[in-house]
């Protein structure tokens, strides 16, 4: 079918208001936040703007039967380009549909669709003394569906863990149109082991196998109280042992980050006025809990820290704790504006490597970073391993282009080498998907057997993930 | 300059990693909910302009049109990109290659000439007062005119009938002793529409020891144009108006009006003229430009005192973007309410999100600029107060129109209408007047 008849057809369907069809309307959905859309933007055939199932159903039955691909997207503040029409298709933009349909507080849980903003969804739970705890740093912007979608997680995965456990039943859009509900059609309970588990199926699976149209999210009650340490060290591999001795003490802080000599440089240069330690690596842990136990549990940290740490500080005082974590929550704009004449690039930023492969793996990207020529800052989520580096280049540059993306491949295969993965939180996208051989082996054509059975005309999100 | 060499276009469309940050601080984003409205995709497209991938046309012009330039994503954003001045260029390019005799106009004759604006300003005015203005819109002739016009002459009401400058002298000599002389920028919109702003800040300025010069012969700042894609006509604008105030020998020049003093700030004096003869003494003259509520807190420290009036009046106040996201200037017009004896003040949630008027906006983009004016006339009436403060005629109108279309029983001033009521009751109480 053309793109003229798509979009001629999509009108009658929907009506005007939902569907976008002009060539400039369809640019701006031609990129996400990954380096390959800002090297190679692609437009999709038409976007609708879905307000209902109904809707989602609609474009879906009329994409099944005239074989047209489907893409849904959320924000659009994804790194790998998943929700981008790569060849090309109709892009579902699930954002606009934010309705928290019920926040169901005597059983711990809330009910919404995929366009609801995570932060505008705290702010609800909130009121009820409750919250969803993965936090990703594009709280403000990211969509829960998206957040499901890609199974994304954040600062405090070491304790909350990822978006997964706490997806509770999706309704779904099946690419022939069918809607099923997972996790129990009229399930209002935490736990449930009743039948194959296709709620975990879907989330993480990138919009491969259905359209995700409502969202059910266990919640947990708000911490009373928090505190924040920081740890500076001489040497690099005190890091992480002093991660795993406070493990090993009976300690699971909510988030442990890491900055290491090049984050920390990125910092001071960008913002002399914060005046971090200069170290080869700092270790920020934020604990919450009641306010005894918090007390305690920075004693232990404390303790710890101190055998190995040039220096330590802890603070539970509001003020204090913001100024402590300043250096954190700013190196990702650091890392943007530290060359004036260049960009942060958002690719090969998300790998995950064991714990005991954390200190190597930072030196072995500041070495590569060397041996390509190309600036990059580290920072990451040492409390689960999960590394970010940003590279720091021209863009429109074509050699510092081409270096770039070699230095990026040989981060992936550096983390599949130590026993890690390309992504620990980011997703697989358009961009990843090279290595799912090398990291899944057989289990990838298991992967394709599950894909076929659901969309056997391999109409949802082509191009994606495997 | 070429487009593509102007400094935000050269130097900063490269760093847009697409983050989406701007999405969440949007609020035309807000109403729109889709990609097309979000600021990243802005500067999307004027990469694609640059690129010549798109041309420079009406349908990209509308696009960028949409842009409130309130300049939330600019401060927000964490790769430092300031959108507004990149959307700004981009509607000069189209606008070079795409010219309208309308927007010429408008802009080139109308709002470069003290004597049309008034002319026109004076018609409105008979028009409302005639009692036609009535009539007109009764019969609907008032929709007859292009677009959302029809809703301009609403949003404009209460034309006072005579200007500020009509009634300011050039030279205002200070009260007692005096400490500063201070070159005072009338902007249009406080001068055709809130003469009794102007008469208060003068008031207040010689009370406290300033001379003011009001120069005759002063220009609009350019704001206008350059939201309208006429960056030459506001460039020469500048120049004019540089020249004039250099001619006196001013320890400061100040004004009232937040998008006055943003755009003849140092940052935007350097967007406009950088690479150009005269930067050096535009940016002489810039660095002297202060806003009004900064020059009486900061510099002037002023004291009011009076006597606590039995009932307190309860005040909000809405940060102009062109105040608290173009300069940062957001305590000082608070400071100076809370000086002012009989006030409550009450911060209003969201204060520094944008009203939607931002100049013409809210009439060429009538819908989306009331779906944010009812926002935050909300937010506004939350707090109960008796008295909007703003700093800003186009908030000012804005406001006023959104209070009307609420049939709230509120006011909205200038702080500085505050502190001059204080010094008129002071006076009062001491000549029993």
């Amino acid at each position: 079918m053309g793109t003229a008849t798509i979009k001629k057809e999509l009108i009658k369907i929907l009506g005007e208001k939902k569907v976008l069809t002009d060539d400039l309307d369809l640019m701006y959905y031609s990129y996400d936040s990954s380096f390959l859309t800002r090297l190679e933007p692609s437009n999709p055939d038409a976007v609708v703007i879905p307000a209902s199932t109904e809707d989602v159903q609609k474009t879906v039955r009329f994409a099944y039967e005239n074989n047209i691909n489907i893409i849904p997207r959320g924000a659009g503040t994804g790194e790998t380009g998943g929700c981008i029409a790569v060849n090309g298709g109709i892009v579902l933009d699930l954002s606009a549909w934010d309705e928290i349909v019920e926040i169901d507080a005597e059983n711990m849980q809330v009910i919404v669709r995929p366009g609801v903003i995570h932060a505008n969804l705290n702010e609800q739970l909130a009121k009820f003394n409750l919250f969803f705890p993965p936090d990703p740093g594009s709280s403000k912007m990211c969509t829960i569906g998206g957040m499901v979608a890609n199974n994304a997680s954040g600062l405090r995965a070491v304790k909350y863990w990822s978006t997964e456990p706490y997806v509770l039943g999706l309704e779904v859009v099946m690419p022939n149109g069918d809607i099923i509900i997972t996790g129990g059609m009229k399930a209002r309970t935490i736990k449930n082991v009743s039948g194959l588990n296709l709620t975990k199926l879907m989330v993480g699976s990138e919009g491969t196998l259905g359209i995700i149209t409502q969202i059910r999210l266990r919640c947990f009650p708000v911490p009373k109280a928090r505190g924040i340490a920081m740890a500076v060290f001489d040497n690099l591999d005190d890091a992480p042992a002093t991660v795993l001795d406070v493990y090993q003490n009976g300690v699971l802080p909510s988030g442990i980050e890491i900055l290491d000599s090049s984050a920390i440089k990125a910092v001071n240069e960008f913002k002399p006025e914060i005046n971090l330690p200069e170290a080869e690596a700092i270790l920020l842990f934020e604990v919450d809990g009641n306010p005894p136990s918090v007390e305690y549990e920075g004693e232990i940290i404390r303790n710890v820290a101190v055998k190995r740490a040039r220096s330590f500080e802890w603070s539970t005082d509001k003020k204090r704790m913001a100024e402590l974590w300043e250096g954190r929550s700013i190196t990702a704009t650091a890392a943007a504006r530290v060359r004036p004449d260049g960009s942060r690039i958002f690719a090969g930023e998300d790998i995950s490597v064991p714990l005991s492969k954390v200190a190597d793996t930072l030196r072995a990207i500041r070495n590569l970073g060397e041996k390509y020529g190309i600036r990059v800052v580290n920072y990451g989520h040492i409390g689960d391993g999960n590394v970010h580096t940003a590279p720091v280049i021209n863009p429109e540059n074509p050699d510092e282009v081409e270096k770039v993306l070699q230095l990026v491949h040989e981060i992936h295969l550096l983390a599949i080498e130590v026993g890690g993965t390309t992504t620990g939180e980011h997703g697989v996208g358009a961009v990843r998907r090279c290595y799912a051989e090398a990291e899944h082996g057989k289990a990838v054509e298991y992967m394709r057997k599950i894909k076929e059975a659901c969309d056997p005309k391999g109409i949802m999100n082509p191009g994606k993930v495997f | 300059m070429k487009f593509k060499d102007l400094p935000p276009v050269k130097e900063q469309l490269m760093k847009c990693v697409r983050c989406g940050k701007c999405r969440s601080v949007c609020p035309v984003f807000a109403e729109i909910k889709n990609e097309t409205a979000a600021p990243r995709g802005h500067v999307f497209i004027v990469q694609a302009l640059r690129d010549g991938k798109v041309a420079p046309n009406d349908k990209v012009w509308e696009k960028l049109n949409m842009c409130l330039l309130c300049e939330a994503c600019s401060i927000n954003c964490p790769s430092g990109i300031d959108v507004h001045e990149l959307n700004a260029a981009a509607r000069s390019y189209i606008y070079e290659n795409n010219p309208s005799i309308g927007r010429e106009l408008i802009f080139d004759v109308l709002w470069t000439n003290q004597f049309l604006l008034k002319t026109t300003a004076r018609v409105m005015w008979g028009f409302q007062k005639s009692g036609l203005q009535a009539l007109a819109r009764n019969l609907g002739l008032t929709k007859m005119l292009p677009g959302d016009l029809s809703q301009a002459e609403k949003i404009m009401s209460n034309i006072p009938y005579a200007s500020a400058r009509s009634t300011l002298r050039e030279v205002n000599p200070a009260k007692g002793d005096k400490k500063y002389t201070v070159g005072y920028f009338l902007g249009c919109g406080t001068d055709l529409f809130f003469p009794n702003v102007a008469k208060a800040a003068v008031d207040v300025l010689t009370h406290n020891g300033c001379e003011v010069i009001i120069p005759a012969d002063t220009k609009c700042c350019g704001l206008p144009h350059i939201a309208n894609g006429k960056m030459d006509t506001a460039r020469q604008l500048a120049v004019h108006n540089i020249k004039i105030f250099d001619s006196y020998d001013l320890d400061f020049i100040v004004t009232d009006c937040a998008s006055c003093s943003a755009t003849l700030s140092p940052k935007n004096m350097e967007f406009l003229l950088s690479g150009l003869k005269i930067e050096d003494q535009a940016m002489a003259f810039a660095h002297k430009v202060i806003d009004l509520n900064k020059l009486l807190v900061d510099i002037l420290n002023i004291d009011l005192q009076g006597e606590e009036p039995a009932r307190k009046v309860k005040v909000t106040y809405h940060d102009p973007c062109h105040l608290a996201n173009a300069q940062g200037i957001k305590e000082q017009p608070r400071e100076l309410l809370r000086r002012v004896p009989g006030v409550e003040y009450i911060e209003m949630r969201d204060s520094n999100r944008c009203c939607g008027g931002s100049g013409t906006y809210s009439v060429t983009h009538y819908g989306i600029s009331m779906k944010i004016l009812d926002k935050k006339i909300d937010r506004a009436m939350e707090t109960g107060a008796e008295k909007i403060a703003t700093c800003c005629p186009s908030c000012m109108m804005q406001l006023r129109y959104g209070i009307n279309r609420h049939n709230w029983d509120c006011q909205v001033v200038h702080p500085v209408e505050l502190v001059n009521q204080v010094y008129k009751d002071n006076i009062a109480l001491y000549t029993g007047n």
